[in-house]
């Protein structure tokens, strides 16, 4: 009997301190936000997947430089138009995947055409690939010719999203990602962690991390608490409130915009002067350091100022309180329904603090003389209200809403946002089609300055949205590491980064 | 007892029956889950693509139809957001808050009753206001607020315990306290009532005057009298803990079946929400079984 206690003694002592004991001091442990639903690399442009998967244990053949916003290599060594719709990419060479098979062109083939099937949702495919066609034709094991229909200047960019898996991966969403990066995934348990181990035999330098544990924390609170209680080296998000420790805190562009999306079409919003006015009432000062963070940037554009093409001439309508009010005046004189009720909708939990800029938007609208109703939403609702097909019998309405664009070129942001057609346009302008149309169009050095004037259209022609705030993050790091988040931190969270000081 | 117990079987599979229906159409009205697992800049095709994919095209009475058929084979369907059997899904989250409620009602019933009835004993002494007092704010206070300041006192400032998660059994220690807290004020009051009204009686006082001690007069005579209605609150609080404990699992990080079934509402993960809703309805089913058997044997004036 004895001996039977003995051991459920044991047992309960051994399953008290297992964990903790054996880590090394290069073993890291960062918490998430939230669980992954998936461990899928065609599902690595979710921010939490990202933040496992991306560069870690699958790589792209291209990687955006965020530090400069140049596009360098990673499985491709160099790459080239072969012609107007067609890229030829030129393979490294070496390197090989987790379960030992050798990486080639069959491989980016195949992941190519995975990621874009019918058979399964992957969101690199629905969110960069979407209205195009691409095919990949071998030319040898270490060369890949890439077509698109219509043609994609930017296609090099676009593979920077394409995580690579061996030919041989099944149709279906995998729970054993293979890759090519420097860690292999070694353990996950469902709801708890996520275990990535360095791996032997990586092409390139080794990482300092030896072995990263992912943990799901959703309560912020709890969340920030856990670097300093030395449960977590890594928080890639916490909120701005708990951020107070300069040692250990930082604050990051996250490459999101917040703005009112304005429904152009519907009167009063479709009079350039209540458009212009409803800017002017907005006090953007008021809010930097009080509901928004104070490095948060004022906004003129769609996309953050790390962009190609942003136009640094355009600036935001100063706060004008009596100027709006005169310009709501004029246009009420030439017979626009200014006191027509305008619907402002807000999305519960899009950014901390939201409720409140959207009560003090509602109040500074008033100010000026306009009836602003607000009307919170939760996220499916949201949706359906900034996303087409709109309702026929809508009336004016204004869409509180945050974009990313992470990925350096304004063609993920504009024709989504301003084309006619664009799924989450407010306007419908001819000339500013044609201007999206060229810029995406555009190549090399023509490129930015082809966008520039499509984003001065946008912000000073058609004064289409009221653009608010560049946002920032905020990361806690643990004071053992030497890692400063970056832009990037906001979609991935490269291991290999990670140094110990 | 075997007639009650088909009679009962019988009528919570009815009503089963009708949730499933019920929050089948219903949860159906709240919108498309292709608007939220899709980027929102994901093209109309794309949505298509998902909608064709999922069967989410099809007639309502189709999708249902379906869903029946799958069921009847034991299949709750595949979770859109997770990619595998919704059922493993659930079950996953449910054992968490399976072992969560077992030991947390195990040490309530245990300590509630104890201190309830030793309360009870000596109404308005010093043990009974010390006790009623505690169980009264323990009844009232918020678990939220009492999770956040049991981690900033315990794991932050003391670092006694981990602030949050499941790998060993410290971390269990602050989740259980939290959700210790309110059933124990809750059913201590309802053990103290139930315990003056038994220690008050004839039988007692016959007890007490042919010499019995204490002890056994509250533990023995008394308490198996005075405990009908303690077994309906516990089963009461139970299944609350079994449906999740949602504000507990949110904080200390447990994957229970509480935030996985809110997670999943608020994303339209359909499947998920019905395999969920099926196994804590016949888990709490189940538990109804045993409190009617507790009824039985407490009182063998009850007969099935």
């Amino acid at each position: 009997m004895r001996s039977v206690y003995a051991r459920l003694l044991g047992g309960i002592a051994a399953f008290a301190v297992a964990g903790p004991v054996l880590a090394a001091d290069t073993d890291i442990i960062i918490a998430l936000n939230e669980e992954l639903e998936v461990v899928e690399p065609c599902m690595a442009s979710q921010s939490n997947i990202g933040r496992v998967i991306l560069q870690n244990i699958s790589e792209t053949l291209t990687e955006l430089d965020t530090s400069n916003g140049a596009l360098k290599g990673r499985l491709a060594e160099s790459w080239e138009a072969a012609d107007a719709d067609t890229w030829r990419f030129k393979l490294r060479s070496g390197v090989t995947f987790s379960d030992g098979s050798a990486f080639g062109a069959d491989d980016v083939k195949a992941s190519i055409e995975r990621t874009l099937s019918d058979k399964l949702t992957c969101e690199i495919g629905a969110k960069f690939f979407g209205g195009m066609k691409i095919t990949a034709e071998v030319v040898d094991d270490g060369t890949i010719d890439i077509t698109s229909d219509p043609a994609q200047p930017i296609l090099p960019l676009l593979m920077s999203t394409l995580t690579i898996v061996p030919a041989e991966t099944p149709l279906e969403f995998t729970r054993t990602p293979v890759g090519t990066g420097p860690y292999v995934l070694s353990e996950w348990n469902a709801g708890q962690s996520i275990v990535l181990d360095r791996r032997e035999g990586y092409w390139g330098e080794q990482p300092v991390v030896t072995k990263a544990t992912y943990v799901f924390r959703s309560d912020d609170a709890v969340r920030a608490a856990m670097v300093g209680t030395g449960e977590a080296d890594i928080v890639p998000l916490i909120n701005q409130n708990d951020a107070t420790n300069p040692a250990t805190d930082f604050s990051y562009p996250n490459s999101e915009t917040t703005y009112l999306r304005v429904d152009n079409t519907i009167a009063p919003l479709n009079d350039i002067r209540i458009r212009k006015a409803m800017n002017m009432a907005v006090d953007r000062d008021a809010f930097l350091g009080t509901l928004i963070p104070a490095d948060a940037i004022k906004a003129t554009h769609m996309v953050p100022p790390s962009t190609l093409g942003w136009n640094k001439d355009l600036a935001p309508l100063a706060f004008d309180v009596e100027g709006a009010k005169a310009l709501v005046e004029e246009a009420r004189a030439a017979g626009v329904p200014v006191d027509t009720e305008i619907e402002m909708v807000c999305r519960t939990g899009n950014f901390p603090n939201v409720t409140e800029v959207c009560e003090a938007l509602q109040q500074m609208f008033a100010d000026v003389g306009l009836n602003v109703k607000l009307t919170m939403m939760e996220v499916a609702e949201w949706i359906q209200v900034y996303s087409k097909p709109f309702a026929e019998d809508r009336g004016p309405r204004m869409v509180m809403a945050m974009h990313d664009n992470n990925r350096g070129d304004p063609v993920f942001s504009m024709f989504f946002k301003y084309a006619c057609e664009g799924v989450q346009s407010g306007i419908c302008d001819a000339d500013l089609d044609k201007m999206i149309a060229d810029a995406t169009a555009a190549t090399g050095d023509a490129r930015g300055p082809a966008w520039s004037p499509v984003f001065a259209k946008v912000h000073n022609d058609i004064v289409a949205d009221v653009f608010l705030f560049h946002m920032v993050g905020f990361s806690r790091v643990s004071e053992r590491l030497d890692f400063t988040p970056t832009i990037a931190t906001n979609s991935e969270l490269q291991l290999s980064q990670i140094k110990l000081k | 007892m075997r007639k009650f117990l088909g009679k009962r079987a019988v009528a919570s599979a009815v009503s089963l029956l009708l949730l499933i229906v019920m929050v089948f159409f219903l949860s159906r009205l709240t919108g498309d889950p292709t608007q939220l697992y899709l980027p929102v800049d994901a093209s109309l095709e794309a949505r298509e693509k998902f909608r064709e994919l999922h069967g989410l095209n099809d007639p309502l009475m189709v999708q249902f139809g379906r869903y029946v058929v799958d069921l009847a084979q034991l299949d709750f369907g595949d979770s859109i957001r997770k990619a595998r059997p919704a059922l493993d899904v659930v079950l996953e989250a449910f054992k968490w808050t399976l072992a969560l409620a077992l030991i947390t009602m195990a040490l309530v019933t245990v300590a509630a009753i104890v201190v309830g009835s030793l309360a009870a004993f000596r109404v308005g002494g010093l043990f009974d206001r010390v006790a009623t007092f505690f169980s009264l704010i323990g009844a009232s206070a918020p678990d939220f607020w009492i999770a956040i300041v049991a981690i900033v006192l315990f794991s932050v400032n003391l670092g006694w315990l981990p602030t949050s998660g499941t790998g060993t059994i410290w971390h269990w220690i602050l989740p259980i306290s939290v959700l210790f807290i309110r059933p124990f004020g809750l059913i201590l009051q309802v053990v103290r009532g139930a315990m003056i009204t038994a220690l008050s009686s004839a039988y007692v006082k016959t007890a007490r005057a042919k010499g019995v001690r204490p002890r056994p007069v509250i533990f023995v005579h008394a308490l198996r009298n005075g405990m009908l209605p303690v077994i309906t609150v516990i089963g009461d609080q139970a299944a609350g803990m079994l449906n999740g404990a949602v504000v507990v699992e949110t904080i200390f990080g447990f994957p229970g079946v509480g935030k996985l079934m809110i997670d999943s509402i608020l994303q339209r993960d359909f499947a998920v929400v019905l395999a969920a809703i099926m196994v804590t309805a016949i888990a709490i089913f189940l538990m109804n079984i045993l409190i009617d058997i507790a009824y039985a044997v407490l009182d063998p004036r009850i007969r099935y």
